[in-house]
């Protein structure tokens, strides 16, 4: 019996220990974040198959969160155990990961006609001061808010906002939030802040409120001491059915707006709006059957608001196999910049980063009547991607910290300032 | 006598009420993760908590097994059928549960014993590490401990979740506690009677601090299930997760599906809970032999 | 007499040979997966050692350990720590205490009945228990302020989770139920173990319970209350689950396990600072080993 026991522990630990030696040498290994259906795996999976079947690479995917993604990322770092291939965003693959040496230049992928089709918003955050280009973008949108249109109008609060335009002042914003508290007794809308998750939606509204700026021109400071955001933060504090919380990150926002609870989400998007938490109920409805209307972020003015964008891509790791990195190229050249480029995108849910690849249109990919709309009301109003600046992950850290901070009643001026160097003493490190 | 008799009633009736008060409360989670797990979105969604699913439905059992697919298993690199990716994470879990729990009982049985009455020189260095260590959070050792895997090549794989649990030194401490009281008679004894060392070991020793070592075994096995930590920072794919981590990943990614989270944690521990109420009774039985007499 | 010593010796050494016969498979882990760790955190938290290999590894001595101590975020980790550990290991010796005592006189049914739905939540396990407590504490629609307001306690949401000074004691309570199962389980044997005599002659002397219980069962299961302690104080450093996935140290939070993770991992500028990370891992091993020392020295003394 015991001799069996101990059999059978050795046969275990060879077993177990054997796959390590059988890996399949044409696979490159993607990791990808929850870029609209990039995070699905069946989705994902029929364009790999597809890629496999064209090019006899195989493709092993892992589907990152957006809550422990960069965790595991760093880990596998430190444990020299980095994938091939990630997707995301310039902030972390040229600000981050590329600016501490760990990915591949791709600049030689790109050739005039390339740089003639990738829409200039996406491809300049993509290459870094040096002219070394660490992401190849695939897609883009503009991230906007929502409101609960169903208790907007019950709450007699529908007048605030031009939903033709799909915009509105700061004034009719503060009217409307004071609407629907009266009328429902519960908070309107959370200025989240548990987390970096979302984060885009508490910058730009705090930033549009009062016209101020998240960084200045030259991306080499932040400026959130600007008068502007002080006096955005202020009052975002003092309206009653606004809450800073701590308890919340950009997700849990979308889903108490999704459950009704909130009446407002600012960590919205096309692809929000096409399938609201991603629950599969209805393309702008809440899960009770609540009409939900994608808006600007209010601006003094009533003009739309200056957007944040995000822009998604495919970087290599340097992992310093060349075979690797010849076959990581063959996919992105396969997923961005060919006639299957369509697919991906479409996989994306979110717009294409360039107008053509390889002689596939790409500006009009779309058939439904919000993406039209979304890319003609939205779209154009992308402001200055200023998620490069150096230091990002830290600024970023700094800025949720210090929400949370102001939530806790802390001193507005000397919460900011306090945190505003940090932040600012990393992005001159 | 009488008049505390009297005075214990209803002392007796207030410790039954809060007994029964507490035990729901610490019944509650589990049934919240049970029922959750069939309710239909809109439960899930009310703005007032429902206590009871108003239908039961397996859509989040659909919804878990779908989301991701692994192979259930691999052997000699070769893949088995793909499956439900909660399915291979709970062969993962059983696999390192089972693995930590032979390797750490093994060892600690012997050591435990060796500890106890083996008056070797160096013992007592031995047994403050030991003590000075058990209370340690693997957070402590997390970079040299990835480093050491990374340089086994033993990254993302379930033996860089096993090797450290069984090093962690409580089991010989217990194995110990437990050793100390086995009379040093028997062993002379043993001893004058020609026996080895193992001899003694496996005839003598074993079968007396058997009630421990079950203890341990169940011990071993319900911490290692649950020691997300290790497993958060060694284990990065899919296909080798185990059943607490998915669960986590799943809820990092997706907050937003408390469906699916409640269909995941009742996979996660219903498992474990059916073996925990099989095995109870040994259970019990040998936490409080060894730490009684302690 | 020479001879005898050199038989002496010779029985020593055949006792050191089983002795670390017997170890060996033990040590070959503990030496390697936790011994030799501790000396590589020891000797990397002496220098600058990042993450990225960019920056070269130089030996900076003690900084580390003093800019630990200007660090606000460690300093409230560190109090955190303490005040998890501080609270929690008394409680639970008491929570567990009251329970046993309530219930080990009862019939084996109820009796074991209770004593398995208190160990339930350990065995749930942290992860599958935060799911339900992440609800639970919800600030919009979770039971406890849905509860609290239907019954008119409360007038406005409590964000259990998102307020600093509250959400540590929200954790403290997770923790708590997740942690009073073994103590349960060995305080009802140990009750059930002290000596009737010894009881009913103090209750012929005219003591009441509360005399009973303070002269004659405390001392009996002293060395019990020892035990739970030791494995309490062990559960309360490893809450790291509950911390990383309910507030990932937001809300006044933060403890050192958590922070060293933090500090490893995160994507922060800090992020990435090993040889700061392996310091802060240096100090609180220090403070657990003197806890430690202090444990086993007042259990050697009962």
């Amino acid at each position: 019996m015991k001799k069996l026991l101990a059999m059978l522990l050795v046969l275990c630990l060879a077993l177990s220990l054997v796959p390590m030696a059988f890996a399949a040498d044409e696979e490159i290994t993607l990791w990808t974040y929850p870029i609209g259906k990039w995070g699905d795996e069946a989705a994902v999976k029929e364009l790999t198959d597809a890629f496999t079947a064209d090019t006899g690479i195989k493709v092993k995917v892992e589907y990152l969160a957006y809550a422990d993604g960069d965790d595991k990322v760093n880990t596998a770092i430190a444990a020299k155990n980095t994938p091939d291939l990630i997707m995301e965003g310039p902030e972390r693959l040229v600000a981050n990961w590329g600016a501490n040496g760990y990915l591949v230049d791709l600049a030689d992928m790109l050739d005039d006609q390339d740089r003639a089709e990738i829409l200039s918003g996406a491809l300049t955050p993509c290459i870094n001061a040096d002219g070394v280009m660490y992401e190849y973008p695939l897609c883009m949108t503009a991230h906007c808010m929502a409101i609960n249109k169903t208790a907007f109008e019950e709450a007699g609060a529908l007048q605030y906002v031009d939903l033709e335009n799909h915009t509105w002042s700061t004034e009719n914003f503060k009217k409307a939030v004071a609407a629907v508290y009266d009328y429902f007794g519960e908070t309107v809308g959370a200025v989240y802040c548990a987390g970096q998750g979302g984060d885009q939606g508490t910058r730009a509204l705090i930033n549009n409120l009062y016209g101020g700026k998240f960084t200045n021109d030259e991306h080499t400071q932040v400026t959130w001491d600007d008068p502007n955001n002080i006096k955005a933060m202020a009052e975002l504090l003092e309206l009653e059915g606004i809450e800073y919380d701590a308890s919340l990150a950009g997700g849990d926002e979308i889903a108490k707006f999704y459950q009704g609870a909130l009446k407002m989400a600012f960590c919205w998007n096309s692809v929000q709006q096409a399938n609201p938490n991603a629950a599969g109920t209805g393309e702008g409805l809440t899960v009770t059957g609540d009409e939900i209307a994608y808006m600007h972020f209010p601006t003094e003015s009533g003009e739309p608001a200056e957007l944040c964008g995000g822009i998604w891509g495919f970087g290599i790791f340097n992992n310093g196999d060349d075979a690797k990195i010849a076959a990581a190229k063959t996919f992105i050249k396969w997923m961005c910049d060919s006639e299957h480029t369509k697919d991906a995108v479409l996989t994306s849910s979110f717009f294409a980063a360039r107008t053509a690849a390889e002689g596939t249109d790409l500006s009009a990919l779309f058939d439904s009547e919000l993406m039209n709309e979304y890319s003609a009301k939205m779209l154009p109003y992308l402001g200055d991607y200023y998620n490069v600046i150096k230091g990002w992950a830290a600024i970023r850290t700094e800025w949720w910290n210090m929400l949370q901070e102001i939530g806790h009643g802390a001193d507005i001026a000397e919460t900011v300032a306090a945190h505003q160097a940090v932040a600012n003493a990393a992005a001159a490190a | 006598m009488k008049i505390k008799t009297g005075s214990s009633l209803g002392y007796r009736i207030f410790s039954w009420v809060m007994l029964i008060l507490l035990a729901l409360f610490f019944l509650f989670p589990l049934y919240w993760i049970v029922t959750g797990a069939f309710k239909p979105a809109t439960d899930i969604y009310a703005r007032k908590p429902v206590m009871w699913p108003s239908e039961w439905v397996m859509k989040n059992w659909q919804s878990l097994f779908v989301k991701r697919t692994a192979p259930l298993f691999h052997i000699f690199g070769i893949d088995g059928p793909t499956g439900p990716a909660a399915f291979r994470w709970l062969i993962n879990t059983v696999f390192m549960a089972v693995m930590a729990m032979l390797l750490t009982c093994a060892t600690a049985a012997m050591s435990g014993y060796s500890l106890a009455k083996k008056r070797f020189r160096g013992r007592a260095l031995v047994f403050s590490l030991i003590i000075a260590a058990m209370a340690l959070p693997k957070q402590v050792v997390l970079i040299p401990l990835l480093k050491e895997m990374s340089i086994l090549k033993l990254m993302n794989n379930i033996w860089a979740v096993i090797l450290p649990t069984v090093g962690w030194p409580f089991g010989v401490f217990l194995i110990k506690q437990f050793a100390e009281s086995i009379p040093g008679e028997i062993l002379e004894a043993a001893r004058i009677d020609g026996a080895s060392e193992m001899k003694t070991f496996t005839t003598v020793v074993f079968p007396m601090i058997k009630p421990g070592i079950g203890a341990l075994a169940i011990f071993t096995f319900i911490n290692s299930w649950n020691d997300y930590f290790l497993q958060l920072i060694m284990l990065s794919s899919n296909e080798n997760y185990t059943i607490s981590l998915g669960i986590a990943t799943l809820q990092a990614e997706t907050s937003v599906d408390m469906g699916l989270l409640m269909a995941g944690a009742a996979l996660a521990s219903i498992p474990i809970i059916i073996v925990f109420l099989i095995f109870q009774q040994y259970f019990t039985k040998g936490i409080t032999m060894g730490a009684v007499k302690g | 007499m020479n001879k005898k010593q050199g038989l002496s010796r010779a029985l020593q050494r055949r006792e050191d040979v089983a002795g670390y016969l017997f170890m060996a498979p033990s040590l070959i882990f503990f030496i390697g997966f936790v011994i030799i760790p501790m000396f590589i955190c020891v000797g990397m938290s002496l220098t600058d050692a990042t993450l990225h290999n960019a920056a070269p590894t130089r030996f900076v001595g003690l900084k580390n350990f003093i800019t630990m101590w200007t660090d606000k975020t460690f300093l409230g980790a560190l109090k955190n720590t303490f005040l998890i550990v501080v609270v929690s290991v008394p409680v639970t010796c008491l929570f567990s205490l009251w329970v046993a005592s309530a219930t080990y006189k009862m019939h084996n049914v109820p009796l074991s009945l209770f004593r398995v739905i208190f160990y339930l939540p350990v065995v749930t396990g942290s992860v599958a228990v935060t799911v339900v407590w992440k609800w639970i504490f919800d600030n919009y629609s979770g039971i406890l302020n849905t509860v609290l307001k239907t019954s008119g306690i409360i007038q406005k949401n409590i964000n259990w989770l998102g307020t600093p000074g509250l959400t540590i004691w929200c954790i403290i309570l997770i923790l708590l139920t997740t942690s009073v199962g073994q103590p349960i389980v060995l305080y009802i044997s140990a009750l059930g173990n002290v000596d009737q005599s010894l009881v009913e002659a103090a209750e012929v002397d005219g003591a009441n319970n509360l005399q009973v219980f303070w002269r004659i069962k405390w001392p009996q299961i002293m060395p019990t209350t020892l035990y739970i302690i030791v494995i309490t104080t062990i559960n309360s450093f490893q809450c790291f689950a509950l911390i990383q996935l309910l507030t990932q140290g937001g809300s006044d939070t933060n403890t050192v396990m958590y922070y060293i993770y933090y500090t490893a991992f995160k994507m922060t500028e800090q992020a990435g600072h090993f040889g700061y990370a392996n310091a802060m891992g240096v100090i609180l091993a220090i403070f657990i080993g003197i806890l430690s020392a202090i444990q086993f020295k007042l259990g050697s003394e009962k």
